[in-house]
């Protein structure tokens, strides 16, 4: 069941520690930003009305805001998610648990890599559709 | 159980013989003064002599006798018996995460390789002084808390990450030392060590949880070597060395 195939391949030729340890950081503080722009917007208008919040939040920069800022959560959770599958998700790991699960560690961890790139591709054309359709 | 009583529960395992570990309790006489862990083990090996366990200089110096200590890495022999004991109660068992040869001896192949890879030595191609490559005292104080490493392996098997992936991430106890020869301004070969150190797991596996300054038997500080080897790597200067050390 095993497969020769694993994503860790490519992923550590590609990138370095540093690029990754920046991505996730970096990433973090714009998503902060992003928050407190929109937490700052709620708690200093006196009403929230419909007319108000629309004009807010249809403006082609807090499109353009809220896009960025999504593409970067599901960056930053990727990462995250890589790092889980990479210490959890190994014939190690799992061999704690169980032999067999151990035997299919590899195909396990593809099966989750991919499990989480379809959903983040699926939560970023539902995100996209809603902010610009 | 008398309060005279001290319950000593250890981890058994002998390959040959047994199928699985098992936990094997003792009970002893409390030593009428503080003794270490290691006496402990000594005493308990008069009555036992199958229990089995690495040891040489029973002074704190060799690392041989690394083990976790009521849940904790420890030296054995310069651990007292009064700082880890709870409710009459010592459990003894090997270094965590390494494979188990026999009772609290661990296969540490794993951790050596680790070791090896930063390439522990001194790179410099120039020509040799006469007598020794100098420093100032003020480059020499930098390599303070980094030298005294004896090897252990008490942080790097109190690591997670070393634990999950021991074949990619180098470990606290390498690292601390891969800072050593990359802080090291006699040492020529600094862009090519972090060039090795790289990528995702190397280095950057370590999250900072300071298991390994906890464990650290010699009161180290890897986590802080980690940290410079990250700044290093994501300052990504191309550092030019001179035959003179200048960087």
């Amino acid at each position: 069941m095993a497969t020769k195939f694993s994503w860790d391949i490519l992923w550590c030729l590609f990138m370095k520690g540093s690029l990754i340890w920046k991505a996730q950081r970096y990433s973090s503080l714009i998503i902060f930003t992003y928050f407190l722009y929109v937490a700052y917007f709620i708690f200093s208008s006196d009403i929230i009305s419909f007319d108000n919040w629309s004009n807010f939040a249809l403006s082609a920069q807090l499109k353009i805001a809220t896009s960025l800022v999504f593409i970067l959560i599901l960056l930053h959770s990727f990462i995250g998610l890589w790092t889980v599958g990479t210490d959890y998700l190994t014939t190690r790991t799992l061999g704690f648990l169980n032999e067999s699960l151990a035997k299919r560690a590899k195909f396990l961890r593809n099966l989750y890599y991919f499990l989480f790139v379809s959903m983040g591709l699926l939560y970023l054309v539902v995100i996209l559709y809603t902010i610009w359709l | 159980m008398s309060s005279n009583t001290l319950e000593v529960s250890m981890y058994r395992y002998n390959p040959e013989q047994d199928k699985f570990p098992y936990m094997k309790k003792y009970s002893i006489e409390k030593p009428a003064r503080d003794i270490m862990v290691l006496d402990l083990l000594h005493l308990l090996k008069e009555s036992d002599d199958s229990i089995s366990y690495r040891r040489s200089c029973r002074e704190g110096v060799c690392g041989s006798d690394g083990m976790n200590i009521n849940g904790k890495n420890g030296l054995a022999c310069i651990t007292p018996i009064s700082s880890v004991i709870k409710k009459d109660k010592i459990e003894l068992r090997p270094l965590p995460g390494l494979p188990v040869i026999r009772d609290l001896v661990v296969d540490m192949t794993q951790f050596y390789a680790q070791y090896e890879k930063i390439k522990p030595f001194l790179q410099n191609d120039t020509t040799a002084p006469e007598q020794e490559r100098l420093q100032s005292p003020e480059d020499r104080a930098k390599l303070d808390g980094l030298y005294e490493c004896i090897l252990c392996a008490c942080c790097s098997t109190s690591c997670p990450s070393f634990w999950w992936n021991p074949d990619k991430f180098v470990g606290p106890a390498a690292l601390l030392q891969a800072y050593r020869f990359l802080a090291d301004t006699r040492d020529l070969e600094t862009q090519n060590r972090l060039e090795e150190l790289s990528d995702p797991f190397s280095v950057y596996r370590c999250h900072g949880i300071m298991n390994c300054v906890s464990a650290c038997p010699k009161s180290l500080n890897p986590n802080k070597a980690i940290g410079e080897i990250k700044s290093m790597l994501l300052s990504n200067k191309k550092q030019v060395i001179t035959s003179d050390g200048v960087r």
